[in-house]
């Protein structure tokens, strides 16, 4: 069943057993409301969800993607002569990947809609051999204090208790990995204990005290979340500083605030011809606010005023309402919710196929604008024996 | 990474009540009215259909120190409005304790001895850590790692908004542009009988 060969097999044991000690705390991560999850757990939850597996790793998937990025740039400091041993594991890591019963696999089909992110099967290779020599118990030093990675930049683990290894061969390149030295003894395949609070391992060289260990695990955190936002800026692949990155997200945060006045200024030049009745969308049961008195006697007011004012009259053949224009917004909008509810087939794949693109077109242009295309065809059609 | 489907429709919906409360399709607002009315809902809407972060607490403060914008949000809102202009205010500082203060100033002195050249790249990321801080709202109250958390947060709902905006708009256009064929259609009806 397995193709183990080596190293995977620390990998195989490790996650396997890592995923049947927390199957409580990844439930109750993918349980948990939208708006309690941080963005991390709930990437990973969207993530999984996208791959419909059975099992789930939320605490492995977010930090998967993050490994993806920080073995590319730390990878492209290895020698070239690490590049036989990449391609020397691909065979043995894509064999023993698709034998995992567990979410692992998955990142090596996983396309990440990142512009600057390795290809797949790099990003699975690298994942996984940076993986094994992580999970390798570097000695029996005493477990108080690990280190979260032992790449430059890596988060520091707060669930799982990582150590460095040195070991694999793919890391001999790299001149921070003073643990390589201990590599030997990383071969162990010990099982990392399950812990909650955060471990960090003073590397060989630097200061112990409390307060620099405090301040790297602060550093390290905020240059995860940097990454994370040089993914989401766009552009920003290149940019390795954190002031060149600052300087990008004010940028973009600011045209986008500009965007945002510029269709609000368009959207005003149009609404004289919006008539919203938003009754007609969602039905009667949508109030502003019940518990707000005076707001609802306003309320009806204006929504009587909007009726009665008289609106452009589109001609509909469809729909005999009086205000039809944009009852044929509202009921592509009405449509759109419904079809979102009760999705069929087809809907799905393209909704997450959009969802997952990282500068790519939002649910609803895709769905309005193809019922759109729908309605006009339909009018089209009714009209043309004349 | 995107917003989730959830997201999107709640936005949507809230921005549809928002244009209906402020009663954004009467003829009787004036053109800058009308804009600063959407940009409020769009606003309103984005915080709303976000739930309760630092960033949306600290836009609807921010939209709320403006009178005008007082009885819109009131009206979206509602009770809500009051338990969120207590706590969070944007000149609201972290209490930091003095002693752990003075002892890592004197670290950082220590290092700075011996590390004069990442002086000058401290200073322009606190630059541009004092610029992110005034453009995300609610900002000034955040610390590094939380401020980048919220940035996220708040430059994913920007994202969604401005899709939603443009979207609105195609739509709004197609169907003008649909009510123009279809006006000159009973025209051509007309002159096709008569012939």
């Amino acid at each position: 069943m397995y193709i183990y060969k080596g190293p995977q097999k620390a990998i195989g044991r490790e996650l396997s057993e890592s995923v049947r000690r927390e199957p409580s705390k990844i439930m109750q991560c993918l349980r948990a409301p939208p708006d309690d999850l941080s963005i991390l757990e709930r990437q990973g939850a969207c993530l999984l969800n996208w791959q419909q597996q059975d099992q789930e790793q939320p605490n492995y998937n977010p930090r998967g993607r993050g490994y993806c990025r920080q073995m590319q740039t730390s990878f492209q400091g290895l020698p070239s002569g690490c590049g036989g041993d990449k391609n020397a594991n691909h065979g043995y890591v894509h064999g023993s990947i698709d034998c995992f019963s567990n979410g692992w696999p998955d990142l090596a089909n996983i396309r990440y809609p990142v512009p600057g992110a390795a290809t797949v099967e790099e990003a699975s290779i690298t994942n996984v051999s940076s993986n094994s020599s992580r999970k390798r118990k570097a000695d029996k030093s005493p477990r108080s204090k690990e280190n979260g990675g032992g790449g430059k930049g890596e988060s520091s683990c707060k669930r799982i208790k990582e150590e460095t290894g040195g070991g694999a061969t793919s890391e001999t390149g790299q001149p921070n990995k003073k643990e390589a030295a201990s590599g030997d003894a990383s071969k162990k395949n010990d099982k990392p204990p399950k812990t909650d609070c955060i471990h960090v391992r003073a590397r060989r060289g630097q200061a112990t005290d409390s307060h620099s260990l405090a301040e790297r695990v602060r550093r390290e955190r905020i240059s995860q979340r940097m990454k994370y936002l040089q993914d989401l800026v766009p552009g920003c692949s290149k940019i390795t500083g954190k002031a060149g990155m600052l300087d990008e997200i004010i940028n973009y945060v600011q045209s986008l605030q500009r965007q945002v006045e510029f269709l609000s200024m368009k959207l005003a030049t149009a609404s004289p011809l919006m008539n919203i009745n938003i009754d007609n969308i969602f039905g009667r049961e949508v109030q502003i606010n019940p518990s707000c008195k005076s707001g609802s006697t306003a309320m009806t007011g204006m929504s009587s005023e909007l009726l009665d004012q008289s609106c452009l009259r589109f001609d509909s053949l469809q729909h005999p309402h009086p205000c039809a224009g944009l009852d044929m917004f509202m009921d592509s909008s009405d449509l759109v919710l419904r079809q979102n509810v009760n999705p069929p087939v087809a809907v799905p794949d393209a909704s997450f196929g959009s969802s997952f693109d990282v500068n790519g077109c939002s649910v609803w242009s895709t769905n309005l604008q193809s019922l759109y295309g729908v309605d006009f065809q339909q009018g089209r059609g009714a009209a043309l024996p004349f | 990474m995107q917003v989730t489907e959830a997201f999107k429709h709640a936005f949507l919906k809230q921005m549809l009540l928002g244009f209906q409360a402020s009663a954004v399709s009467t003829k009787s607002m004036g053109f800058q009215e009308r804009k600063n009315a959407i940009k409020l809902s769009a606003d309103v809407a984005m915080a709303v259909a976000r739930g309760s972060r630092k960033w949306t607490r600290g836009l609807i403060a921010g939209l709320s120190e403006e009178r005008q914008n007082r009885s819109f949000l009131r009206l979206i809102l509602g009770e809500q409005y009051e338990s969120l202009l207590k706590p969070c205010h944007s000149s609201w500082k972290i209490p930091r304790c003095k002693k752990i203060v003075r002892r890592s100033l004197r670290v950082c002195w220590r290092k700075q001895k011996k590390n004069q050249s990442g002086v000058l790249a401290r200073t322009l990321v606190e630059k541009r850590t004092q610029e992110l801080k005034r453009l995300v709202p609610g900002g000034e109250s955040m610390d590094g790692s939380s401020l980048l958390d919220e940035t996220l947060d708040y430059v994913l709902s920007l994202r969604a908004q401005v899709d939603l905006m443009q979207s609105l708009l195609t739509t709004f256009e197609a169907s003008k542009l649909r009510s123009h064929s279809k006006r000159r259609l009973p025209e051509r009806k007309a002159s096709y009988v008569s012939k």
